[in-house]
Protein backbone atom coordinates (compact mmCIF):
# COMPACT_ATOMS: atom_id res chain seq x y z
CA UNK A 1 0.00 0.00 0.00
CA UNK A 2 2.78 2.46 0.95
CA UNK A 3 6.35 2.11 -0.21
CA UNK A 4 9.15 4.51 0.64
CA UNK A 5 12.43 4.27 -1.30
CA UNK A 6 15.42 6.22 0.07
CA UNK A 7 13.33 9.21 1.06
CA UNK A 8 15.20 12.27 2.30
CA UNK A 9 13.95 15.66 3.36
CA UNK A 10 15.80 18.70 4.74
CA UNK A 11 14.49 21.98 6.13
CA UNK A 12 17.23 24.52 5.44
CA UNK A 13 20.22 22.60 6.78
CA UNK A 14 18.27 20.49 9.25
CA UNK A 15 17.83 16.87 8.17
CA UNK A 16 14.29 15.65 8.87
CA UNK A 17 14.39 12.39 6.92
CA UNK A 18 17.57 10.65 5.88
CA UNK A 19 17.38 7.81 3.35
CA UNK A 20 14.20 6.28 4.80
CA UNK A 21 12.94 3.08 3.16
CA UNK A 22 10.17 0.77 4.28
CA UNK A 23 6.79 -0.52 3.16
CA UNK A 24 3.38 -0.84 4.72
CA UNK A 25 1.02 -3.50 3.41
CA UNK A 26 -2.73 -3.34 3.24
CA UNK A 27 -4.39 -3.95 6.61
CA UNK A 28 -1.20 -3.40 8.60
CA UNK A 29 -0.98 -1.31 11.75
CA UNK A 30 2.35 0.48 11.93
CA UNK A 31 3.42 2.53 14.91
CA UNK A 32 6.02 5.14 14.12
CA UNK A 33 7.96 5.94 17.26
CA UNK A 34 10.91 8.03 18.18
CA UNK A 35 11.78 11.15 20.14
CA UNK A 36 10.55 14.62 19.24
CA UNK A 37 12.34 15.86 16.12
CA UNK A 38 13.01 12.32 14.87
CA UNK A 39 11.08 13.01 11.63
CA UNK A 40 7.76 11.30 12.39
CA UNK A 41 5.57 14.25 11.40
CA UNK A 42 7.65 14.94 8.29
CA UNK A 43 7.24 11.31 7.25
CA UNK A 44 3.47 11.54 7.59
CA UNK A 45 3.47 14.86 5.72
CA UNK A 46 5.32 13.42 2.74
CA UNK A 47 2.87 10.53 2.67
CA UNK A 48 -0.20 12.77 2.54
CA UNK A 49 1.46 15.14 0.09
CA UNK A 50 1.95 18.19 2.31
CA UNK A 51 5.71 18.03 1.76
CA UNK A 52 7.72 17.06 -1.28
CA UNK A 53 10.78 14.91 -0.49
CA UNK A 54 14.18 16.19 -1.64
CA UNK A 55 15.13 12.69 -2.76
CA UNK A 56 13.57 9.25 -3.05
CA UNK A 57 10.20 7.91 -4.10
CA UNK A 58 6.96 7.45 -2.17
CA UNK A 59 4.34 5.19 -3.66
CA UNK A 60 0.88 5.34 -2.12
CA UNK A 61 -1.43 2.87 -3.84
CA UNK A 62 1.09 2.76 -6.68
CA UNK A 63 0.99 6.53 -7.18
CA UNK A 64 4.24 8.43 -6.84
CA UNK A 65 3.43 11.24 -4.41
CA UNK A 66 6.51 13.27 -5.24
CA UNK A 67 5.45 13.50 -8.85
CA UNK A 68 1.80 14.29 -8.23
CA UNK A 69 0.66 17.70 -9.43
CA UNK A 70 -0.77 20.06 -6.78
CA UNK A 71 -4.29 19.61 -8.16
CA UNK A 72 -4.14 15.83 -7.59
CA UNK A 73 -3.24 16.08 -3.89
CA UNK A 74 -6.81 16.71 -2.63
CA UNK A 75 -7.99 13.58 -4.43
CA UNK A 76 -5.16 11.57 -2.85
CA UNK A 77 -6.16 12.85 0.59
CA UNK A 78 -9.76 11.77 0.05
CA UNK A 79 -8.53 8.17 0.13
CA UNK A 80 -6.92 8.76 3.54
CA UNK A 81 -8.09 9.74 6.97
CA UNK A 82 -5.83 12.13 8.84
CA UNK A 83 -5.85 12.66 12.61
CA UNK A 84 -3.64 15.32 14.15
CA UNK A 85 -2.59 16.08 17.71
CA UNK A 86 -4.30 19.51 17.76
CA UNK A 87 -7.66 18.06 16.61
CA UNK A 88 -8.24 20.78 13.96
CA UNK A 89 -11.96 20.91 14.52
CA UNK A 90 -14.20 23.84 13.64
CA UNK A 91 -14.98 25.00 17.15
CA UNK A 92 -18.10 27.00 16.26
CA UNK A 93 -19.67 24.19 14.29
CA UNK A 94 -21.54 21.22 15.71
CA UNK A 95 -20.20 17.69 15.96
CA UNK A 96 -22.38 16.69 13.00
CA UNK A 97 -21.19 19.63 10.87
CA UNK A 98 -17.56 18.76 11.55
CA UNK A 99 -17.90 15.09 10.75
CA UNK A 100 -20.02 15.58 7.63
CA UNK A 101 -17.49 17.99 6.06
CA UNK A 102 -15.38 15.38 4.18
CA UNK A 103 -18.60 13.92 2.75
CA UNK A 104 -19.74 17.35 1.53
CA UNK A 105 -16.36 17.82 -0.12
CA UNK A 106 -16.71 14.47 -1.85
CA UNK A 107 -20.24 15.31 -3.01
CA UNK A 108 -22.02 12.55 -1.07
CA UNK A 109 -25.80 12.99 -1.10
CA UNK A 110 -27.44 14.45 2.02
CA UNK A 111 -29.35 11.33 3.12
CA UNK A 112 -26.38 9.03 2.58
CA UNK A 113 -24.09 11.50 4.39
CA UNK A 114 -26.47 11.74 7.34
CA UNK A 115 -26.57 7.94 7.67
CA UNK A 116 -22.80 7.58 7.48
CA UNK A 117 -22.18 10.34 10.03
CA UNK A 118 -24.60 8.74 12.50
CA UNK A 119 -22.96 5.33 12.03
CA UNK A 120 -19.49 6.69 12.62
CA UNK A 121 -20.57 8.80 15.61
CA UNK A 122 -22.07 5.66 17.15
CA UNK A 123 -18.78 3.85 16.50
CA UNK A 124 -16.84 6.48 18.47
CA UNK A 125 -19.59 6.80 21.12
CA UNK A 126 -20.49 10.40 20.29
CA UNK A 127 -23.88 10.04 18.59
CA UNK A 128 -25.68 11.66 21.53
CA UNK A 129 -23.68 14.87 21.10
CA UNK A 130 -24.09 15.44 17.39
CA UNK A 131 -25.83 18.81 17.81
CA UNK A 132 -23.30 20.24 20.26
CA UNK A 133 -20.57 22.66 19.20
CA UNK A 134 -17.17 20.99 19.34
CA UNK A 135 -15.71 23.97 21.21
CA UNK A 136 -17.46 22.91 24.42
CA UNK A 137 -16.33 19.26 24.28
CA UNK A 138 -13.51 17.77 26.37
CA UNK A 139 -10.14 16.96 24.78
CA UNK A 140 -10.94 13.26 24.61
CA UNK A 141 -14.30 13.91 23.00
CA UNK A 142 -12.74 16.30 20.50
CA UNK A 143 -10.19 13.67 19.53
CA UNK A 144 -12.94 11.12 19.04
CA UNK A 145 -14.76 13.57 16.75
CA UNK A 146 -11.53 14.08 14.87
CA UNK A 147 -11.20 10.31 14.41
CA UNK A 148 -14.85 10.07 13.36
CA UNK A 149 -14.23 12.74 10.71
CA UNK A 150 -11.18 10.82 9.50
CA UNK A 151 -13.00 7.53 9.09
CA UNK A 152 -16.40 8.75 7.86
CA UNK A 153 -15.27 8.40 4.23
CA UNK A 154 -14.17 4.78 4.82
CA UNK A 155 -10.52 5.54 4.00
CA UNK A 156 -8.17 2.75 3.05
CA UNK A 157 -5.44 4.35 5.10
CA UNK A 158 -5.62 6.16 8.44
CA UNK A 159 -2.71 8.45 9.32
CA UNK A 160 -2.47 9.70 12.90
CA UNK A 161 0.12 12.14 14.20
CA UNK A 162 0.42 12.04 18.00
CA UNK A 163 -3.33 11.47 18.43
CA UNK A 164 -2.95 11.12 22.19
CA UNK A 165 -0.42 13.91 22.64
CA UNK A 166 -2.93 16.24 24.31
CA UNK A 167 -4.76 13.60 26.33
CA UNK A 168 -4.44 12.32 29.88
CA UNK A 169 -3.57 8.59 30.43
CA UNK A 170 -7.21 7.44 30.81
CA UNK A 171 -8.30 9.18 27.64
CA UNK A 172 -5.19 7.85 25.88
CA UNK A 173 -6.27 4.29 26.63
CA UNK A 174 -9.76 5.07 25.34
CA UNK A 175 -8.45 6.53 22.05
CA UNK A 176 -5.99 3.67 21.52
CA UNK A 177 -8.83 1.20 21.95
CA UNK A 178 -10.77 3.13 19.32
CA UNK A 179 -7.86 2.87 16.88
CA UNK A 180 -7.63 -0.86 17.57
CA UNK A 181 -11.31 -1.29 16.76
CA UNK A 182 -10.89 0.66 13.51
CA UNK A 183 -7.89 -1.48 12.58
CA UNK A 184 -9.84 -4.63 13.38
CA UNK A 185 -12.33 -3.59 10.69
CA UNK A 186 -9.56 -3.74 8.08
CA UNK A 187 -8.29 -0.16 7.91
CA UNK A 188 -4.55 0.26 7.40
CA UNK A 189 -3.14 2.49 10.14
CA UNK A 190 0.08 4.47 10.39
CA UNK A 191 0.25 6.08 13.81
CA UNK A 192 3.09 8.34 14.92
CA UNK A 193 3.72 8.67 18.65
CA UNK A 194 6.56 9.31 21.03
CA UNK A 195 4.60 7.53 23.77
CA UNK A 196 5.98 4.02 24.33
CA UNK A 197 2.81 3.04 26.20
CA UNK A 198 0.68 3.77 23.15
CA UNK A 199 3.04 1.80 20.94
CA UNK A 200 2.87 -1.18 23.29
CA UNK A 201 -0.89 -0.97 23.67
CA UNK A 202 -1.49 -0.84 19.89
CA UNK A 203 0.29 -4.20 19.46
CA UNK A 204 1.34 -3.40 15.90
CA UNK A 205 4.54 -3.27 13.94
CA UNK A 206 6.83 -0.65 15.45
CA UNK A 207 9.14 1.41 13.24
CA UNK A 208 11.53 3.58 15.21
CA UNK A 209 12.93 6.79 13.78
CA UNK A 210 15.89 8.68 15.18
CA UNK A 211 17.43 11.77 13.61
CA UNK A 212 15.48 11.09 10.42
CA UNK A 213 16.65 7.49 10.03
CA UNK A 214 14.87 4.17 10.58
CA UNK A 215 16.78 2.55 13.44
CA UNK A 216 14.51 -0.40 14.03
CA UNK A 217 11.52 -2.10 12.42
CA UNK A 218 10.08 -4.84 14.59
CA UNK A 219 6.90 -6.82 15.04
CA UNK A 220 4.30 -7.49 12.42
CA UNK A 221 0.59 -7.10 12.84
CA UNK A 222 -0.99 -10.55 13.13
CA UNK B 1 -25.61 19.73 -0.40
CA UNK B 2 -22.32 21.16 -1.68
CA UNK B 3 -23.93 24.26 -3.22
CA UNK B 4 -25.87 24.95 -0.04
CA UNK B 5 -22.74 24.54 2.05
CA UNK B 6 -20.74 26.93 -0.16
CA UNK B 7 -23.48 29.57 -0.06
CA UNK B 8 -23.83 29.23 3.70
CA UNK B 9 -20.07 29.63 4.12
CA UNK B 10 -20.14 32.81 2.03
CA UNK B 11 -22.91 34.26 4.22
CA UNK B 12 -20.98 33.21 7.33
CA UNK B 13 -17.90 35.01 5.99
CA UNK B 14 -19.95 38.17 5.50
CA UNK B 15 -21.46 37.87 8.99
CA UNK B 16 -18.20 37.11 10.78
CA UNK B 17 -16.33 40.03 9.16
CA UNK B 18 -19.21 42.50 9.53
CA UNK B 19 -16.97 45.50 10.20
CA UNK B 20 -14.67 44.95 7.25
CA UNK B 21 -17.57 44.06 5.01
CA UNK B 22 -19.33 47.33 5.90
CA UNK B 23 -16.16 49.28 5.12
CA UNK B 24 -15.85 47.37 1.85
CA UNK B 25 -19.47 48.10 0.89
CA UNK B 26 -19.23 51.81 1.76
CA UNK B 27 -15.97 52.35 -0.12
CA UNK B 28 -17.18 50.32 -3.09
CA UNK B 29 -20.40 52.33 -3.24
CA UNK B 30 -18.46 55.58 -2.92
CA UNK B 31 -16.20 54.72 -5.85
CA UNK B 32 -19.19 53.52 -7.86
CA UNK B 33 -21.03 56.78 -7.06
CA UNK B 34 -18.05 58.74 -8.43
CA UNK B 35 -18.05 56.53 -11.50
CA UNK B 36 -21.84 56.82 -11.79
CA UNK B 37 -21.71 60.62 -11.57
CA UNK B 38 -19.21 60.76 -14.37
CA UNK B 39 -21.23 58.24 -16.34
CA UNK B 40 -24.39 60.32 -15.94
CA UNK B 41 -22.57 63.46 -17.00
CA UNK B 42 -21.13 61.68 -20.01
CA UNK B 43 -24.47 60.14 -21.02
CA UNK B 44 -26.23 63.48 -20.63
CA UNK B 45 -23.65 65.32 -22.73
CA UNK B 46 -23.84 62.58 -25.34
CA UNK B 47 -27.61 62.80 -25.30
CA UNK B 48 -27.47 66.57 -25.63
CA UNK B 49 -24.97 66.26 -28.45
CA UNK B 50 -27.28 63.84 -30.22
CA UNK B 51 -30.20 66.23 -29.84
CA UNK B 52 -28.22 69.16 -31.17
CA UNK B 53 -26.71 67.13 -33.97
CA UNK B 54 -30.14 66.04 -35.13
CA UNK B 55 -30.93 69.72 -35.74
CA UNK B 56 -27.93 70.28 -37.99
CA UNK B 57 -28.88 71.56 -41.37
CA UNK B 58 -26.95 72.22 -44.54
CA UNK B 59 -27.87 75.38 -46.42
CA UNK B 60 -27.38 75.24 -50.19
CA UNK B 61 -27.27 78.81 -51.57
CA UNK B 62 -28.45 79.22 -55.14
CA UNK B 63 -27.16 81.49 -57.88
CA UNK B 64 -29.46 84.58 -58.11
CA UNK B 65 -29.49 84.12 -61.85
CA UNK B 66 -30.43 80.45 -61.76
CA UNK B 67 -33.57 79.59 -63.72
CA UNK B 68 -36.46 77.65 -62.20
CA UNK B 69 -35.39 74.63 -64.20
CA UNK B 70 -31.89 74.70 -62.72
CA UNK B 71 -33.33 75.08 -59.18
CA UNK B 72 -35.64 72.13 -59.82
CA UNK B 73 -32.68 70.09 -61.04
CA UNK B 74 -30.70 70.91 -57.89
CA UNK B 75 -33.66 69.89 -55.73
CA UNK B 76 -34.06 66.69 -57.73
CA UNK B 77 -30.37 65.93 -57.32
CA UNK B 78 -30.53 66.58 -53.55
CA UNK B 79 -33.48 64.24 -53.16
CA UNK B 80 -31.37 61.39 -54.52
CA UNK B 81 -28.83 61.90 -51.71
CA UNK B 82 -29.34 59.21 -49.03
CA UNK B 83 -28.27 61.69 -46.36
CA UNK B 84 -31.01 64.20 -47.17
CA UNK B 85 -33.89 63.70 -44.76
CA UNK B 86 -35.95 66.68 -45.83
CA UNK B 87 -35.60 69.65 -48.17
CA UNK B 88 -37.06 73.11 -47.72
CA UNK B 89 -36.84 75.75 -50.44
CA UNK B 90 -36.42 79.33 -49.18
CA UNK B 91 -37.03 81.93 -51.86
CA UNK B 92 -35.31 85.33 -51.97
CA UNK B 93 -38.50 86.95 -50.66
CA UNK B 94 -38.85 84.49 -47.82
CA UNK B 95 -35.22 85.05 -46.85
CA UNK B 96 -35.73 88.82 -46.74
CA UNK B 97 -38.91 88.40 -44.69
CA UNK B 98 -37.21 86.09 -42.20
CA UNK B 99 -34.32 88.53 -41.82
CA UNK B 100 -36.73 91.41 -41.23
CA UNK B 101 -38.58 89.41 -38.61
CA UNK B 102 -35.51 88.22 -36.81
CA UNK B 103 -33.56 91.49 -36.97
CA UNK B 104 -36.15 94.29 -37.23
CA UNK B 105 -33.66 97.09 -36.39
CA UNK B 106 -31.05 95.99 -38.91
CA UNK B 107 -33.70 95.63 -41.63
CA UNK B 108 -33.70 99.43 -41.96
CA UNK B 109 -30.31 99.10 -43.60
CA UNK B 110 -31.96 97.32 -46.48
CA UNK B 111 -34.46 100.10 -47.13
CA UNK B 112 -32.11 101.99 -49.40
CA UNK B 113 -31.37 99.00 -51.55
CA UNK B 114 -33.30 98.54 -54.72
CA UNK B 115 -32.74 94.79 -55.13
CA UNK B 116 -33.24 92.05 -52.58
CA UNK B 117 -29.66 91.05 -51.64
CA UNK B 118 -30.64 87.67 -50.17
CA UNK B 119 -30.12 84.62 -52.33
CA UNK B 120 -32.62 81.78 -52.57
CA UNK B 121 -31.54 78.63 -50.76
CA UNK B 122 -32.43 75.05 -50.11
CA UNK B 123 -32.22 73.85 -46.48
CA UNK B 124 -31.27 70.18 -46.23
CA UNK B 125 -32.02 68.33 -42.99
CA UNK B 126 -29.61 65.44 -42.66
CA UNK B 127 -30.52 62.04 -41.34
CA UNK B 128 -28.62 61.29 -38.05
CA UNK B 129 -26.51 58.55 -39.66
CA UNK B 130 -24.80 61.06 -41.95
CA UNK B 131 -23.84 63.78 -39.52
CA UNK B 132 -20.17 63.10 -39.02
CA UNK B 133 -17.70 65.76 -39.99
CA UNK B 134 -16.01 63.74 -42.68
CA UNK B 135 -19.26 63.02 -44.48
CA UNK B 136 -20.46 66.61 -44.20
CA UNK B 137 -17.28 67.88 -45.86
CA UNK B 138 -17.65 65.48 -48.77
CA UNK B 139 -21.36 66.23 -49.05
CA UNK B 140 -20.79 70.00 -49.16
CA UNK B 141 -18.09 69.60 -51.80
CA UNK B 142 -20.32 67.40 -53.94
CA UNK B 143 -23.37 69.66 -53.69
CA UNK B 144 -21.28 72.82 -54.12
CA UNK B 145 -20.13 71.65 -57.55
CA UNK B 146 -23.69 71.37 -58.89
CA UNK B 147 -24.68 73.96 -61.51
CA UNK B 148 -26.73 76.81 -60.01
CA UNK B 149 -25.20 76.41 -56.52
CA UNK B 150 -22.96 79.26 -55.29
CA UNK B 151 -21.90 77.77 -51.98
CA UNK B 152 -22.89 75.38 -49.21
CA UNK B 153 -22.89 76.32 -45.51
CA UNK B 154 -22.98 74.12 -42.41
CA UNK B 155 -21.76 74.36 -38.82
CA UNK B 156 -18.38 72.70 -39.24
CA UNK B 157 -16.84 74.20 -36.08
CA UNK B 158 -19.87 73.44 -33.94
CA UNK B 159 -19.92 69.83 -35.07
CA UNK B 160 -16.16 69.49 -34.57
CA UNK B 161 -16.37 70.91 -31.04
CA UNK B 162 -19.19 68.58 -30.11
CA UNK B 163 -17.39 65.55 -31.49
CA UNK B 164 -14.22 66.56 -29.66
CA UNK B 165 -16.10 67.08 -26.37
CA UNK B 166 -17.69 63.67 -26.59
CA UNK B 167 -14.37 62.01 -27.40
CA UNK B 168 -12.73 63.80 -24.40
CA UNK B 169 -15.54 62.53 -22.21
CA UNK B 170 -15.04 59.01 -23.50
CA UNK B 171 -11.32 59.20 -22.80
CA UNK B 172 -11.97 60.67 -19.35
CA UNK B 173 -14.58 58.01 -18.62
CA UNK B 174 -12.13 55.28 -19.55
CA UNK B 175 -9.37 56.75 -17.35
CA UNK B 176 -11.56 57.54 -14.35
CA UNK B 177 -13.32 54.20 -14.71
CA UNK B 178 -9.99 52.41 -14.69
CA UNK B 179 -8.69 54.27 -11.64
CA UNK B 180 -11.92 53.68 -9.71
CA UNK B 181 -12.01 50.04 -10.80
CA UNK B 182 -8.48 49.53 -9.47
CA UNK B 183 -9.48 51.23 -6.19
CA UNK B 184 -12.58 49.06 -5.83
CA UNK B 185 -10.70 45.88 -6.69
CA UNK B 186 -8.05 46.74 -4.07
CA UNK B 187 -10.67 47.42 -1.39
CA UNK B 188 -12.71 44.27 -2.02
CA UNK B 189 -9.58 42.15 -2.43
CA UNK B 190 -8.34 43.36 0.96
CA UNK B 191 -11.68 42.56 2.58
CA UNK B 192 -11.59 39.05 1.12
CA UNK B 193 -7.94 38.63 2.13
CA UNK B 194 -8.84 39.57 5.67
CA UNK B 195 -11.62 37.01 5.53
CA UNK B 196 -9.11 34.42 4.34
CA UNK B 197 -6.75 35.35 7.14
CA UNK B 198 -9.38 35.02 9.86
CA UNK B 199 -10.33 31.57 8.55
CA UNK B 200 -6.76 30.39 7.98
CA UNK B 201 -7.08 27.39 10.28
CA UNK B 202 -10.33 26.34 8.67
CA UNK B 203 -8.71 26.51 5.23
CA UNK B 204 -5.84 24.33 6.46
CA UNK B 205 -8.36 21.82 7.75
CA UNK B 206 -10.30 21.80 4.50
CA UNK B 207 -7.08 21.09 2.61
CA UNK B 208 -6.26 18.29 5.00
CA UNK B 209 -9.54 16.52 4.35
CA UNK B 210 -9.29 16.71 0.58
CA UNK B 211 -10.94 19.99 -0.43
CA UNK B 212 -9.72 21.35 -3.74
CA UNK B 213 -8.56 24.95 -4.09
CA UNK B 214 -11.69 25.75 -6.07
CA UNK B 215 -13.96 24.34 -3.35
CA UNK B 216 -12.20 26.47 -0.73
CA UNK B 217 -12.22 29.56 -2.96
CA UNK B 218 -15.88 29.56 -4.04
CA UNK B 219 -17.36 30.98 -0.77
CA UNK B 220 -14.87 33.87 -0.93
CA UNK B 221 -15.73 34.58 -4.57
CA UNK B 222 -19.44 34.56 -3.64
CA UNK B 223 -18.61 36.86 -0.72
CA UNK B 224 -16.83 39.35 -3.00
CA UNK B 225 -19.62 39.22 -5.56
CA UNK B 226 -22.30 39.88 -2.92
CA UNK B 227 -20.18 42.70 -1.49
CA UNK B 228 -19.80 44.25 -4.95
CA UNK B 229 -23.51 43.88 -5.73
CA UNK B 230 -24.55 45.48 -2.42
CA UNK B 231 -22.01 48.27 -3.01
CA UNK B 232 -23.43 48.75 -6.51
CA UNK B 233 -27.00 48.82 -5.17
CA UNK B 234 -26.10 51.35 -2.49
CA UNK B 235 -24.30 53.55 -5.01
CA UNK B 236 -27.37 53.38 -7.23
CA UNK B 237 -29.62 54.53 -4.37
CA UNK B 238 -27.24 57.39 -3.55
CA UNK B 239 -26.90 58.42 -7.17
CA UNK B 240 -30.65 58.33 -7.78
CA UNK B 241 -31.20 60.43 -4.65
CA UNK B 242 -28.59 62.97 -5.72
CA UNK B 243 -29.99 63.03 -9.24
CA UNK B 244 -33.57 63.68 -8.09
CA UNK B 245 -32.35 66.40 -5.73
CA UNK B 246 -30.41 68.05 -8.56
CA UNK B 247 -33.39 67.81 -10.89
CA UNK B 248 -35.71 69.38 -8.32
CA UNK B 249 -33.25 72.20 -7.69
CA UNK B 250 -32.91 72.76 -11.42
CA UNK B 251 -36.65 72.89 -11.95
CA UNK B 252 -37.01 75.30 -9.06
CA UNK B 253 -34.47 77.70 -10.55
CA UNK B 254 -36.41 80.17 -12.66
CA UNK B 255 -33.39 81.24 -14.67
CA UNK B 256 -32.90 77.69 -15.87
CA UNK B 257 -36.41 77.68 -17.31
CA UNK B 258 -36.65 75.49 -20.37
CA UNK B 259 -33.18 74.00 -20.00
CA UNK B 260 -34.17 71.39 -17.40
CA UNK B 261 -35.94 69.36 -20.06
CA UNK B 262 -32.72 69.22 -22.04
CA UNK B 263 -30.25 68.33 -19.32
CA UNK B 264 -30.93 65.71 -16.69
CA UNK B 265 -31.76 62.22 -17.84
CA UNK B 266 -31.17 59.03 -15.85
CA UNK B 267 -30.77 56.39 -18.57
CA UNK B 268 -32.29 52.99 -17.87
CA UNK B 269 -28.98 51.18 -18.34
CA UNK B 270 -27.28 53.03 -15.44
CA UNK B 271 -28.82 50.94 -12.60
CA UNK B 272 -27.88 47.67 -14.28
CA UNK B 273 -24.47 48.97 -15.21
CA UNK B 274 -23.68 49.99 -11.62
CA UNK B 275 -24.88 46.76 -10.01
CA UNK B 276 -23.30 44.53 -12.66
CA UNK B 277 -20.06 46.54 -12.51
CA UNK B 278 -20.07 46.17 -8.72
CA UNK B 279 -20.63 42.42 -9.01
CA UNK B 280 -17.95 41.98 -11.64
CA UNK B 281 -15.45 44.04 -9.66
CA UNK B 282 -16.30 42.09 -6.49
CA UNK B 283 -16.04 38.75 -8.23
CA UNK B 284 -12.81 39.71 -10.02
CA UNK B 285 -11.11 41.01 -6.90
CA UNK B 286 -12.04 37.91 -4.87
CA UNK B 287 -10.70 35.68 -7.62
CA UNK B 288 -7.45 37.66 -7.46
CA UNK B 289 -7.33 37.23 -3.67
CA UNK B 290 -8.00 33.52 -3.62
CA UNK B 291 -5.98 32.71 -6.73
CA UNK B 292 -3.12 31.44 -4.55
CA UNK B 293 -5.43 28.88 -2.95
CA UNK B 294 -5.77 27.06 -6.24
CA UNK B 295 -2.07 26.39 -6.45
CA UNK B 296 -0.86 25.79 -2.90
CA UNK B 297 0.09 22.16 -2.26
CA UNK B 298 0.03 21.71 1.53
Amino acid sequence: MIQLFHVSKCYDRCVALDDVSFRIDKGECVILTGPSGAGKTTLLKVIFGAEIPDAGQILVQNRNIARLRGGAIPYLRRTMGIVLQNFQLLQKKTVYENVVLPLIIQGVKRREAWKRVLDVLKAVGMDHKQKICTGVLSAGEQQRICIARAIVTNPILLLADEPTGNLDPDLTVEIVELFKRIHAQGTTILLATHNRGVANQMQGRVVRLEAGQVVSDEGVTP
Amino acid sequence: MRALYLLREAVTNLRVNRGNVMIGIVTTSFTLVCFGLYLLLYLNVKDLTGTLQSDIEVVVYLDPGASEQVVALVQKRLRTEPAANALAFVSKEQALQEFSEQFPEESLLLDGMEDNPFPASIIVSLSPRFQDTEFLGAFAERVGSLPGVTHVAYSQNWIDTLALTVSYFELGAAMIGMILAVATVTIIANTVRLSLHTRKEEIELLRLIGATGTFIAIPYVIEGTILGAVGGGLSLALLKGMFEFFRMELEASAWFGGVEHMLPVFPGQVPWLLVVTGMLLGCGSSVLSVFGLMKVRN
